[in-house]
């Protein structure tokens, strides 16, 4: 049995989706989208995973991002923000997700009553 | 900005050379403001190169996903497509027909052999008198007993032969189609 193997497939498939969640909900940047991440061992990500990902949803038009100055002397960060398409992509997915966890629910149901 | 940051994020823009110098430039611009901001945080230059990685890995694997969305990198793409199956068509026309035909055949004729010589060490022993039996024979070797034992080593050596040509093959294949899977897609 290997658990890691099936983590890691689960996590490069629903990664995406957690990012576009994360944004949808505010705007944020690389970094503060890696550090969310890593409280979610399933979902914890290297940077040499999250950017990217980031810069395929850019291009696809998913998200977009500007370069914000911080105050206190830190350096500027590039926050993303979710575009309108990223809205219905994110639709869409919640839709297939929520048809995902029927199904298992199902057949989680299926072996306890049946 | 710290000598080893520094260059960290050199190394990352020379690697990033097939994109375009704006896109260049954005990316090394957001490696850096996380740099500052794990330095910001109290993270020493070697813990902050430790976590992102070595930089060349973290260049290539922005390459990998712009080469997946096609776009200006479809021609490398299509290069690299024509270049495998160009290679594996070309040798695969000749290796997969030679080496697919020769592995049974190799082993088919491992059987034949010691069979033969069974027969000819049979029909000597009983003289039954089987016809072209008395033809059986190896390398000018008329003698049954000889050509017995001569027949099952000339057999264990074909099927060596055949059976390397069949893990060749096999090989061959596998290599082909791993090939086919470092391909970008």
């Amino acid at each position: 049995m290997n658990i890691d193997d099936w983590r890691s497939q689960i996590k490069r498939g629903t990664l995406e989706f957690c990012i576009l969640l994360m944004i949808k909900r505010r705007p944020s940047y690389g970094y503060e989208i890696i550090s969310a991440l890593e409280q979610y061992p399933i979902l914890a990500a290297k940077e040499n995973t999250i950017y990217p990902l980031l810069r395929r949803l850019m291009k696809e038009g998913h998200v977009t991002f500007s370069w914000q100055e911080s105050a206190e002397g830190l350096p500027p960060r590039k926050y993303y923000s979710i575009t309108d398409q990223g809205l219905e992509y994110i639709a869409a997915m919640s839709g297939e997700w929520e048809r995902l966890l029927n199904a298992i629910d199902e057949l989680k149901g299926d072996e306890h009553h049946g | 900005m710290d000598k080893t940051l520094n260059d960290y994020l050199e190394t990352v823009e020379r690697s990033l050379k097939p994109l375009p110098v704006s896109e260049r430039v954005d990316i090394v611009k957001e490696i850096k403001s996380e740099m500052l901001e794990l330095q910001g945080g109290g993270k020493t230059a070697g813990e902050i190169v430790e976590r992102l990685g070595d930089p060349k890995a973290l260049a290539k694997a922005y390459l990998g996903d712009l080469i997946a969305e096609g776009g200006a990198f479809s021609g490398k793409r299509v290069l690299a497509l024509c270049a495998y199956y160009s290679l594996a068509g070309l040798s695969g026309m000749f290796v997969i027909p030679v080496l697919a035909i020769c592995a049974p055949v190799f082993i088919l004729c491992a059987a034949v052999a010691p069979i033969s010589g069974a027969v000819k060490l049979i029909d000597a022993l009983f003289g039954l008198g089987i016809p072209f039996a008395a033809r059986v024979g190896i390398a000018g070797i008329e003698n049954p007993f000889a050509v017995f034992v001569l027949s099952i080593v000339l057999g264990a050596a074909l099927y060596l032969i055949g059976w390397g040509c069949w893990r060749l093959l096999l090989r061959y294949i596998r290599g082909v189609s791993s090939v086919k899977q470092r391909l970008p897609r």
